[in-house]
């Protein structure tokens, strides 16, 4: 009894154990060889423990930030990262476990889905797989679930966006691709949608974005982290300068305040790296078993795959979408405070791979004048949505931070707007 | 009476282009590798992207593949190389699924996760 309770109590409460022992059992399932289990399932502990690493890089530099921030300007910055998120629900609040299993409950949802309704569409995306189960697990367990509960709502609701979220894009997809065999899995989706929405009312007519010859000094703006590091190093050094060299220098010790506030940016974009590279560890061995199962199970399954599957359909809308959604992004940003909501910073990671795809959805339906002010509501549209999630993750104990992807804040917004009522009227 | 000059208009321009058939894309797929032997530089990658395209149209898969792979290996300019090969992926990773060969399946999702690496990469023009 003594093993079986130490087992329970220490071993099996650590996430990076049970997500190894997932990816244990998914290789056992593809009947890999021992040494292949083995590995594969030390390398997916090693993949939660590079992102652990990862979320406490990010985790400093944005303390250090909401510090200036609040002195500099006498109000909360705050910066969108679904990474972010993750890394503090999955470390800080010790939820790695709930979001691991919850992250498997979706993929079996998903496939219970497509197997017997007529929405045949699996979420191959396992990246945004494990930001849904991030914001269903942090969301319902603050709506009062736990245990199975929790896994079981989080499965059912993240499961039922795996399959919804392509179904509503399909339609656009197939006028993209000229084919119904292959969708789009990514959890933007009602981002894109919306911004098609707007396109095609105030696009009609106009011409393609693929006849525009773009600079090629935007090209450095496509470099993901470089364009996170065009953002946050500007940011933090204008926060550090309004926050004053003495409150600086309480910060940064010896170090001149605005080379620390310099040093402190760079941080946060090595912070996002590490937690990504982290990810794709993690989900190396996971993905590959569970959608090989997932696409036996549903023959007829149409692949749901991630957002670059669309990019060489319209490069140009790509950068586009990119620019216009980062122009709404700050225009959302100085805006929305007037409203009693908290100043969102522009997420470059986010705008570049939304924005881009929403660049190809509006110039399918409304060409350049639809891509231009498309963008800028589609920016603006996935600022004001993570904004007002914030005082709730002010609540839970994230530092300076709010959810990206939009549909996993739609999961959210479920949870808190209609579950969590609910619940409350039984309790 | 619209929906009538609609159907039309359709009729006219399926007429426009007719689908060739079986010979007629043999002959042009004859011509096409005749031409690649002395093709060079971007003549070299429009020929193989062609080639790509002809045995897509003729259903030999395996054949399409391997020119748009070789066009790509070449050149990673975005285009019909890229969005031809995501569709031919899934077409032979449903053919592996009904076959139930776990490793080919295993192999084209591989082969469209690199696919879409490079499209990343492509976009970034880190390559």
């Amino acid at each position: 009894m003594g093993i079986i309770d130490f087992i329970i109590d220490s071993v099996l409460t650590q996430a990076s154990i049970t997500i190894a022992l997932i990816a244990f059992i998914g290789l056992l399932l593809q009947r890999k060889d021992f040494g292949e289990v083995m590995s594969g399932s030390f390398k997916t502990m090693l993949g939660f423990l590079v992102l652990s690493a990862g979320a406490s890089i990010i985790v400093n530099s944005l303390i250090y930030f909401g510090k200036i921030f609040s002195e500099g300007f006498g109000m909360q910055g705050i910066v969108p990262s679904i990474e972010a998120i993750n890394g503090q629900a999955m470390n800080d609040l010790g939820l790695g476990n709930q979001i691991a299993i919850t992250f498997l409950a979706i993929f079996v949802v998903n496939i219970i889905l497509a197997r017997f309704t007529k929405w045949k569409y699996i979420f191959l995306t396992g990246q945004a797989i494990l930001w849904m189960a991030t914001m269903t697990t942090v969301f319902g367990s603050v709506a009062g679930f736990s245990g199975i509960s929790l896994i079981l709502m989080g499965g059912l609701v993240g499961g039922f966006f795996a399959v919804a979220m392509p179904a509503i894009a399909q339609p656009i997809v197939r006028k993209i691709t000229g084919t119904n065999e292959i969708a789009l899995g990514h959890f933007c989706t009602i981002g894109y949608v919306f911004a098609a929405g707007i396109s095609k009312v105030i696009g009609k007519g106009s011409k393609s974005t693929e006849d525009i010859k773009f600079p090629k000094g935007l090209g450095f703006l496509s470099d993901t982290y470089l364009s996170v590091a065009f953002v946050m190093i500007p940011l933090y050094m204008i926060t550090a300068a309004f926050a004053g060299a003495s409150f600086g220098a309480e910060l940064s010790g010896d170090v001149n305040y605005l080379v620390y506030a310099f040093l402190q940016a760079v941080e946060f974009v090595v912070g996002v790296y590490v937690l990504l590279a982290g990810v794709r560890l993690l989900l190396a061995e996971i993905v590959p078993a569970f959608r090989g199962i997932a696409l036996k199970v549903v023959p007829d399954a149409k692949p749901a795959l991630d957002c670059p599957v669309l990019f060489p359909y319209a490069p140009n809308a790509v950068t586009a979408g990119f620019v216009t959604t980062t122009i709404g992004t700050v225009i959302a940003m100085f805006v929305l405070p007037w409203f009693g909501l908290a100043m969102i910073l522009p997420g470059m990671l986010t705008n570049f791979f939304a924005g881009g795809t929403a660049g190809i959805f509006m110039n399918a339906v409304g060409g350049r004048r639809g891509v231009l002010f498309g963008g800028i509501a589609h920016g603006f549209f996935i600022t004001l949505l993570p904004a007002l999630l914030v005082p709730h993750f002010n609540s839970f104990g994230f530092v300076n931070t709010t959810a990206t992807d939009v549909d996993t804040v739609g999961a959210a917004l479920v949870f808190q707007w209609i579950i969590s009522p609910i619940m409350s009227l039984f309790s | 009476m619209f929906f009538k000059k609609k159907k039309k208009v359709k009729n006219q321009s399926q007429h426009d282009q007719p689908k060739k058939n079986k010979q007629q894309l043999t002959e042009e797929i004859d011509w096409q590798l005749a031409k690649l032997e002395k093709a060079d530089g971007n003549e070299r990658i429009e020929v193989l992207n062609k080639l790509g395209s002809l045995y897509f149209e003729l259903h030999e898969f395996d054949k399409a593949i391997e020119y748009y792979e070789t066009s790509i290996s070449e050149n990673k300019t975005l285009g019909k190389a890229f969005t031809d090969l995501t569709k031919l992926y899934n077409i032979k990773r449903k053919e592996a699924t009904v076959e139930n060969d776990k490793e080919k399946v295993q192999g084209y999702l591989q082969k469209s996760d690199e696919l879409m690496k490079l499209t990343k990469d492509s976009i970034r023009g880190r390559v």
